[in-house]
């Protein structure tokens, strides 16, 4: 819960939600094909002087309680292992063992 | 037959104008060529929100009794290993600080 790379996954996704908009926009720009050719130039070079811990792309969905950064679903923000856990013992609602 | 392209071609024009008119209407971005275009970035929702409440708030991070007492612990864990003589080393002659000083 409070694992240090927990923590540094937090503030890539502070940092990422902060530049939000300003990304989008100068990537918009640089990709526009009616643009004259310096200012697409001038919105790249722009677009790569941002931090880059503020890439949605370097966020990873980890485990809530124990980090896994693999195996982790997106319904449960669990890794395969506490799901497993936490199901077994009947913490997750509707979840019940597969047989048919 | 150059009746059937004409047809065709009426038929074209017909539909051409049909997509223009639904785009003034509605405020759609047409794009008949099909060229590349900064529209597809910029009509998709922001997700930001989203992506920062990933983790639930630690309820335990707030009391600040709790977080005194396992600072406490954390410490008193070190002094116990350094009084045994496991702490940590210092700086500059751990075990891979040693082999690339060598």
């Amino acid at each position: 819960m409070s694992d240090k790379r927990n923590i540094q996954d937090q503030k890539r996704r502070l940092l990422a939600e902060k530049y939000e908009l300003r990304r989008k926009l100068y990537k918009a720009f640089s990709k526009d094909t009616d643009l004259p050719n310096d200012v697409r130039e001038k919105n790249r070079c722009k677009l790569s002087a941002l931090p880059r811990n503020s890439s949605f792309t370097r966020v990873m969905n980890r485990c809530v309680f124990t980090g896994r950064a693999h195996s982790v679903y997106q319904m449960f923000r669990v890794s395969r292992i506490v799901f497993r856990e936490l199901a077994s013992k009947g913490l997750l609602h509707g979840v019940k063992k597969a047989s048919w | 037959m150059s009746s059937s392209s004409l047809r065709t071609m009426l038929a074209q024009a017909a539909v051409r104008g049909v997509a223009e008119a639904r785009a003034t209407i509605f405020g759609h971005v047409l794009n008949p060529t099909g060229q590349r275009s900064a529209h597809k970035i910029l009509r998709k929702s922001f997700i930001g929100e989203k992506v920062v409440s990933w983790y639930p708030n630690d309820i335990q991070r707030e009391d600040p009794t709790v977080v005194a007492r396992k600072e406490q612990e954390r410490l008193s864990k070190l002094e116990m290993l350094k009084r045994r003589g496991k702490g940590p080393p210092k700086k500059g002659h751990g075990k891979r600080a040693a082999k690339r000083n060598k």
